[in-house]
């Protein structure tokens, strides 16, 4: 062990440093601006506690609080034990069409939550496709999409594939002798998952517990297309409203804001500290290269798994991306309205029409493809530095990783701004899609590094060891011996960065100019000037084409998940 | 002999100047001063002319075309920024010395004043002023360039009462009815949009009775929406059948192409907001900023944004314009002036007491 951790300081400090310039450059300056009295960039601002003074004593504040942590709470309760399930189900039975759902499960990351609370209301909201055939086959209906309630249930059901990719990619490595061992000693199915899998994944369950929690912090789209209408008002929203309260926009009382949400960081990542901090225990990639055997389920065990897994399906796939596709062929929709007299293929002519939009989709292409890649290149020397490395270095990053994502898109898109404006040698930056990089590796950081993360975790120190007492350099063994152990992770990885550098829309918003434009920000200015048809039809394409791109990954990959 | 060389060259010379207008420098349009050449041809020197709009490219084609047409050479790059954050990039670019607006262009009518106030425009009185009404015109710097009806809009499939037609008949309505028209009736979110609030400000002014009608409205738990897109949507679907303070402009061209929506000019006064442009002080590109904006406002500019759905400040286009906009409201056009009365609605005090009322008549 001694000799594991004992090199390589030099590039460990190198990429600290590196991630902390990124990562508390935005931090530090929004929390510079929390204590001012205007923009920092104004000679007429001064130091003072007003914006505090302002917002702690202002009551809309702690409704927003309050309702957040009930909201973050009801979206984990819902998403982490589902996600589970479903990454079980997938990566250690014999599910029937599991290879098919594979890809599918990641379907509900494919849209923005603005767009997909949209097609919400499209399905099943109250003048809704289902909710009126609902009503005229049996004269009431039964749900409401607005307010908290199914704000947290959608919000936990589109949480369900970040729970499913963080447990799958560790249950993917799990040594399939020890659940077979399980089974000969006469245990079922579900004791196998509940006393041999369950545990093994458990730290992949405590990151995406903490992340998920972070996401509901941060959540925008969904509590403003659903919670809004019904005055449930979360941080984010409350955030919104500040911009126009006090006439000029006035960043001190959003920075206020910001830096409330990154307290709320210090005590989540500490408790996910202790939790983890026996994790070797349950490291199980060793030497030997075991073939993972599935456990067979039965014909009721499919059955009973189908049957959940199709509820899931319909209410976080079908329904959303259904209303979507509807809106996108048709000019009117709701009460009274029957679709078939309303086909209309227009919505998608409009499409073509905007030149920004082309140069918008190569730009979004380019970033995620490309940058994707080159963002998964980042978080592999990150987590590589911090890897089997005990300590002050350690701590700092794992308090650093999770920062950001306290943060809106919108905050972080506005901090990049201004540091590529102010800080003289970015200048040159400013105006190429360089910038918006930079941003979206920001933001991306918690998810593709803890994916990165929770697999290396799994990787036996003992191939470690060997490879360095056989007399391989650190760098020699991290090259050679683990990143290739770990490349399904790293795959995982840039699938999923891909797709959020995809349907990333607030980051964009005050970073994008002539040039870099990038879709979803498009779809705010569109939001504005009222063209949601366009937007539908901009959505229902982005959606086939990154499903596509991923069966394509598939296809060419072959082994992405196996 | 020497008269013939002297023909000769003045024949060169004159080859020359055709060439050279013909090739590198377009014409000043005709009408305007002798010496906007000068402006023409520095414009078309410096290439290209960076626009600040939330307007989308979309509504804007027809302008940029039209104005790359009139300037060969010139290159309009639009920079779709969002309505919140117009604002803050101009002011955050002067602070750091990076100017990079040439034009902005903007619905938030209050700050646009206050970017003049705070110095950010160039002081430039258009070729185009005399054509522009008054109230459209700040300090020689600020000029508002369409007319955008503030209207009712309902869904006449769903939304079955008699339908109001101004503002006291929309309050009697929510007040007589509110039990049945409980969360049917939306508007824009002051709260959340700057240009809702300079509208409801205007509403204000205008009608002495309009906190009974929010008053009302809170009452049957009325919806506010932050974006056009939203309440289009939810008018269209039917989920709040009827809508007041909708953007006319884009209601027009939405009931066009949607029989089952209805726009509705309230009768006893209906305000016309606006977006209004001036030229960046520092602007990289002063002269093609100058051709812009004088094209904007000129009837060729003003006609392609009408045509795009966005009338005109003009009286002289064909396509919707201030006189035609204000025939369909019955001649009860209230425009937003450009004036000190939007800036003082930026006031935190201002603001805080409007906000104040507005949550105690909706959080009943």
């Amino acid at each position: 062990m001694a000799r594991t951790t004992a090199d390589a300081t030099g590039f460990r400090f190198a990429a600290l440093a590196a991630l902390g310039i990124l990562v508390l450059s935005p931090v530090l300056l929004i929390l510079y601006q929390s204590f001012l009295t205007g923009p920092f960039f104004s000679p007429l601002s001064t130091l003072g506690l007003d914006a505090y003074v302002y917002i702690f004593t202002d009551s809309d504040f702690y409704r927003a609080l309050g309702t957040t942590a009930i909201f973050a709470l009801g979206t984990i309760v819902v998403c982490v034990p589902l996600g589970a399930i479903l990454a079980f189900l997938l990566t250690r039975t014999d599910l029937v069409g599991r290879r098919w759902l594979e890809g599918v499960v990641l379907v509900p990351m494919f849209l923005s939550a603005i767009v997909l609370g949209f097609g919400y209301t499209v399905a099943v909201g109250p003048t809704g496709v289902v909710t009126l055939a609902f009503e005229r086959l049996f004269g009431f209906v039964p749900w409401n999409i607005y307010g908290l309630w199914s704000l947290m249930f959608i919000s936990g059901l589109m949480h369900v594939p970040h729970v499913y990719l963080y447990s799958s990619a560790a249950m993917r490595n799990l040594p399939g002798d020890l659940e077979e061992a399980a089974r000969t000693s006469g245990a079922g199915i579900w004791t196998v998952a509940r006393h041999v899998t369950w545990p093994l994944i458990m730290p992949a369950l405590i990151f995406s517990i903490g992340l998920n929690v972070m996401l509901a912090f941060e959540a925008f789209g969904l509590p403003l297309v659903l919670g809004d209408p019904a005055g449930v008002l979360v941080l984010t929203t409350y955030i919104y409203k500040l911009t126009t309260i006090l006439g000029v926009p006035s960043y001190q009382l959003m920075a206020v804001v910001a830096v409330v949400l990154l307290a709320i960081i210090f005590p989540l990542v500490f408790i996910q500290r202790k939790l983890l901090s026996r994790a070797r225990r349950f490291a199980t990639i060793g030497g030997k290269g075991a073939r993972v055997t599935r456990i067979r389920l039965g014909k009721g065990g499919q059955i009973a798994a189908w049957i959940g897994i199709g509820i899931w399906l319909v209410i976080s796939i079908v329904l959303p991306i259904g209303g979507i596709a509807i809106r996108a062929f048709v000019d009117a929709w709701g009460a009274g309205v029957n679709l078939f007299d309303h086909l209309t293929l227009n919505n998608f002519q409009q499409l073509f029409s905007i030149a920004a939009l082309q140069r918008g989709i190569i730009n979004t292409l380019l970033l995620s493809v490309v940058g994707g890649a080159l963002a998964v290149g980042a978080y592999l020397l990150i987590a590589l530095a911090g890897h089997r490395w005990s300590g002050p270095g350690n701590t700092a990053l794992d308090y650093m990783v999770l920062m950001p994502r306290a943060l809106p898109g919108l905050i972080i898109g506005l901090a990049f701004f201004w540091i590529f404006l102010f800080v003289p040698f970015l200048k040159p930056f400013r105006l190429t899609l360089l910038s918006l990089l930079i941003a979206y590796i920001i933001v991306g950081l918690s998810y593709g590094l803890r994916l990165i993360q929770a697999t290396l975790m799994q990787v036996a120190p003992e191939l470690e060891e060997s490879s360095r007492s056989a007399g391989a350099t650190i760098k020699q063994t991290w090259s050679r011996i683990v990143v290739p152990i770990i490349r399904p992770g790293l795959l995982g990885a840039w699938i999923m960065i891909m797709i959020i550098f995809l349907r990333e829309y607030a980051t964009g918003v005050y970073l994008m100019t002539n040039g870099t434009e990038v879709v979803g920000s498009l779809i705010v200015s569109l939001m504005a000037s009222g063209s949601l048809d366009t937007i539908a039809a901009l959505a229902l394409i982005s959606v086939v084409m990154t499903t596509g791109g991923l069966v394509l990954a598939n296809r060419l990959g072959g082994r992405i998940h196996e | 002999m020497q008269t013939l060389k002297v023909a000769a060259c003045a024949a060169v010379f004159q080859s020359v100047i055709v060439v050279a207008f013909s090739a590198g420098a377009q014409q000043a349009p005709e009408g305007y001063p002798a010496d906007y050449q000068g402006i023409v041809t520095a414009g078309i020197k410096e290439g290209s002319v960076n626009v600040y709009s939330p307007t989308d490219s979309e509504q804007a084609d027809g302008l940029i075309s039209g104005f790359e047409k009139a300037y060969p050479g010139i290159k309009v790059k639009w920079n779709d920024v969002a309505s919140g954050a117009v604002y803050n990039r101009v002011v955050s670019e002067a602070a750091a010395g990076q100017v990079g607006s040439d034009v902005v262009w903007s619905n938030g009518l209050d700050l646009q004043l206050q970017l003049v106030e705070e110095g950010h425009a160039e002081t430039y009185k258009s070729v185009e002023a005399a054509n522009i009404p008054a109230w459209a015109q700040y300090k020689d710097a600020a000029y508002s360039t369409t007319v955008e009806p503030i209207v009712f809009m309902y869904n006449n499939k769903v939304f079955t009462d008699s339908v109001p037609k101004n503002h006291k008949e929309l309050a009697d309505l929510l007040a007589k009815k509110g039990a049945e028209l409980q969360g049917k009736v939306t508007t824009f979110d002051p709260e959340k949009s700057a240009s809702a609030y300079t509208v409801m400000e205007n509403d204000v002014v205008n009608d002495n009775d309009f906190w009974t009608l929010i008053d009302a409205f809170g009452k049957a738990k009325g919806k506010v929406y932050s974006s056009s897109g939203q309440l289009r949507e939810k008018i269209l679907s039917g989920e709040h059948p009827f809508g007041f303070n909708v953007n006319g402009a884009y209601a027009k061209g939405w009931a066009k192409s949607n029989p089952t929506l209805t726009v509705v000019y309230p009768d006893d006064y209906t305000i016309a907001a606006s977006r209004t442009a001036f030229i960046s002080k520092d602007a990289p590109n002063p002269n093609a900023a100058k051709l812009f904006l004088d094209y904007m406002l000129s009837k060729a500019g003003q006609t392609a944004v009408a045509e795009a759905g966005l009338p005109s400040v003009r009286s002289d286009v064909t396509a919707d314009n201030w006189d035609s906009v204000n025939k369909e409201a019955g001649g009860k056009l209230v425009p937003i002036k450009l004036d000190a009365a939007l800036l003082e609605g930026l006031q935190a005090t201002k603001r805080g007491q409007f906000f104040k009322d507005w949550k105690k008549a909706l959080n009943q």
